[in-house]
Order: C-alpha cells, then structure tokens, then sequence
C-alpha cells in the first residue's frame, strides 16, 4: 500500500498530465498571439489589413439580410444591414436605416431614419444632418418637389431651405421615394464590392484573437480556464519539483 | 467501483468535449460597444444654455486642405454645423479613433475651449477619455502659432489613439472658430 505523500504526488502529477494537455493548444495560442502584439510595429503588422469573409463576419462588417435601394441622381443607393453604400461602395461614417434617397439639384440626399447625408458630385459628403437639424425623428419618407428636399415624420412633411440648415412646415402633398428590388444579378455585383471594399485591421483582430473576444463567449471562456489552468499548473509543478525520498 | 483516476479522466475528457463544441458551435460576437453618452442637442444646450439656430462654416478648398494637416485625412464633411450663442460657440465633431468615429461636443470662447465631451463612444477600446477626468485637461487650452495645443493632454495607456483623435478634434474646433 502506497504512503500518504506518494498518494498525493501520484495525483498531482495526474491532473497536471491531463491540465497540461488540455491548456496545451490554448496556451501556444495566447503565447503567439502575445508575442505577435507585443512586437506589432517591428513586425510592420500595424497598418496591415484583413479581408477574410469570415472575419468580417465576426465584426458584422458583411450585411444579413436582404437590402433596400433606391435609384436617385442615376446612382444605386443601398442600406443593408444598417450600412449604406452608394453604387456599391461602403459610405463610411455614414450609417443608419436607410429611408430613401433624392436628387435635390445636382445634389444627392440620402436620409435614414435618423440622419440625412447631402453629398455633392464627387461623393464627397457635404453635410450631415441630425437631430439637432431635423424636424423630429425618426424620419419616415424622403421626397423632392419644386427642386426643394422634403422630409417626413411624425409631424408631417417638412421642407428644406438650399444649404439644409432651415425647415419649415410643407403643407402641399408629397408622396416619398420607393425602394427598388434588386434583381440577382445587381444583387451579386453589390455583395461582391461590398465583399471587397471591407477590411479590418490586423492588430485589431490579434488583439481580439489574443483576447478570445474574436470567437464569441466561448472564446472569452476558453482564454479564463486557460488562464486559470495555467495558475494550477504552476502549483502541481511547484508541489512536483521536489525530490522523491528514495 | 471505478478507479477514481479514471473518473477524473473520463470527467476531463467530458468537459473538454463540451468546452470544444461550445467553441466551434457558438457563434456569439462582442465587437458592437456604443455607447452614448450625452444626445448632441443636450450637449449645444447644456453649453449654450439654449438651442440657437443651425449656422455653417462651407469649407473652401484651402479650408479643406488646412483640415487635413490638422487631421491628418479630410474631414468627414466640407460643411460643418455650429451653434452661437452669447459669445460662445459650440460644435459637433467627429474623428476616427482606432476604426470608429467619436463624436464630441467642444464649446469654444475666446479663442480657447471652454468645454469638451464625448457624446458617442463606438470603439470597444480606450472608453476612458470619455471621463471627465480626462476631457477637463481641455479646458481653458488655445492654439499656438504652429497649430499646436498651448497644453497638450496626458496620453492614457491602452487608448492612445482615442486620445489622439480628441486631441486633433480640438485643434479643429480653434481652426474652425478662427475662421467665423
């Protein structure tokens, strides 16, 4: 019959066996990563950028669902997934439920729910325009008659002066722009530049792959139990580093 | 009666079975951290005691160019808002810190920033320089000759570029109000 202390080194080593093997594959996981940050810009991987469908995935930089679009100005105005893009390309820091779009002179005016983004002939935004410079919110329809924009809300129709810092009460009738279905082939060429147009940065995404935060909760679990596994681990290698007494 | 080695084994290989499916199964993501902190017409308000008309400084395209020293990149518009009132004049601004866009409110007066705050902090990192603690390093600051900030504010660790960002937001609130 085995001692007491025997007893207890045989179980020691037993759980840092089969811990030791479970933390294996985590543990190289978060050494490389850590490494890879810890030396990001002499590695040149600072002002990399990923593509990778799934990736984007992960971020929510590919659009669910189906998208609305709106013909205005002789360009395709898109809102997917609360992205907008103007024939095909990603409108950055422009975002939001898109409500219609209107060609107000030689300007195009794309309004969601809770914005409007005037943008001139080379797509540079000229203006945004939110709350502060809306009627009410959330805005409902978009419209254009007489060359003036027309807005809709819960308080009815309102106009726009030319330069969209003043409106007024339109009490004409109006009826708002309608999107326009897609057909599969307009549809594909919209993924694939909106597929192509997307990308994040790679230290970024080390950073969250480090984290776990890149897989979701199971990711954010795994890294914890590593962790922890790695602090038992450590007190089964100090409790076996002894000496067996022969 | 089983061992209880290989009880503690087959318990093992249980959980690491199920902390592996989990894994590949779960499709959760956590990278949507907005947060708002204060609605921008509160902030004009709050800064101006009251909501004055919309007014807009049109950027011509020297204008344009001198931002994008500023910012490093163009602004975001070539028309920006601005509210006016009693002497002091507020703006809502945005800048990208890491791959989001802050927006911030920053009240001017005098030529110097008399107050700043984040209204809508979308990053999932470097949130800290919404504190206030952090953003009162701006009162009071003007611009030097050289474009600079008479008092540049104390990086924090972990959010450096948020802080960058703020710090070229409140270069381009003076630039802006040294264009009215």
């Amino acid at each position: 019959m085995s001692s007491e202390p025997t007893k207890r080194r045989r179980v020691a080593r037993h759980w840092h066996r089969w811990l030791g093997l479970f933390a294996a594959v985590p543990l190289l996981w978060l050494s490389v990563t850590g490494l890879l940050l810890n030396h990001i810009v002499d590695l040149g991987l600072n002002d990399k950028r990923v593509s990778a469908e799934w990736i984007l995935k992960r971020y929510h930089q590919l659009p669910e669902g189906k998208p609305v679009a709106f013909k205005a100005n002789e360009r395709l105005v898109a809102g997917w997934d609360g992205a907008l893009y103007l024939d095909g390309k990603f409108l950055e820091g422009f975002e939001g439920e898109l409500v219609g779009a209107v060609g107000v002179k030689d300007k195009l005016v794309i309004a969601t729910k809770e914005s409007v983004g005037v943008f001139d002939g080379s797509d540079a935004m000229e203006i945004e325009l939110d709350e502060l410079s809306l009627p009410a919110l959330p805005l409902q329809g978009v419209a254009v008659a007489e060359n003036v924009l027309l807005v809709k809300s819960d308080s009815g129709w309102s106009s726009f002066s030319d330069d969209f810092l003043l409106f007024e009460e339109w009490n004409d009738s109006a009826e708002a722009v309608t999107f326009n279905l897609l057909n599969d082939e307009e549809l594909d060429d919209l993924k694939s530049a909106i597929t192509s147009s997307r990308s994040m940065p790679l230290d970024r995404v080390i950073g969250d792959a480090h984290s776990g935060k890149l897989f979701g909760w199971p990711g954010w679990l795994i890294t914890d139990l590593t962790a922890l596994g790695a602090i038992i681990l450590t007190i089964l290698g100090l409790r076996l580093f002894p000496k067996r007494k022969s | 009666m089983k061992p209880i080695t290989l009880e503690l084994a087959t318990a093992s290989k249980k959980l690491c079975f199920f902390f592996m499916t989990a894994f590949l199964l779960c499709g959760g993501s956590a990278f949507s951290a907005t947060r708002v902190y204060q609605k921008p017409s509160d902030f004009v308000k709050s800064a101006l005691g009251a909501l004055p008309p919309t007014q807009a400084l049109k950027l011509t395209a020297a204008q344009q160019n001198a931002v994008s020293r500023l910012l490093g990149k163009r602004y975001k518009t070539t028309t920006i808002r601005y509210w006016t009132r009693n002497g002091k004049t507020a703006y809502i601004l945005e800048e990208i810190g890491k791959v989001e866009y802050i927006t911030t409110g920053i009240s001017v007066k005098g030529g110097r920033i008399e107050g700043m705050r984040v209204l809508v902090y979308r990053e999932t990192h470097g949130m800290e320089v919404a504190r206030t603690a952090f953003t009162k390093q701006f009162n009071g600051v003007s611009v030097k000759s050289d474009s600079q900030l008479s008092r540049n504010p104390r990086n924090i660790a972990g959010a450096t570029l948020s802080v960058r960002a703020l710090t070229k937001l409140a270069r381009l609130a003076l630039y802006l109000e040294s264009l009215r």
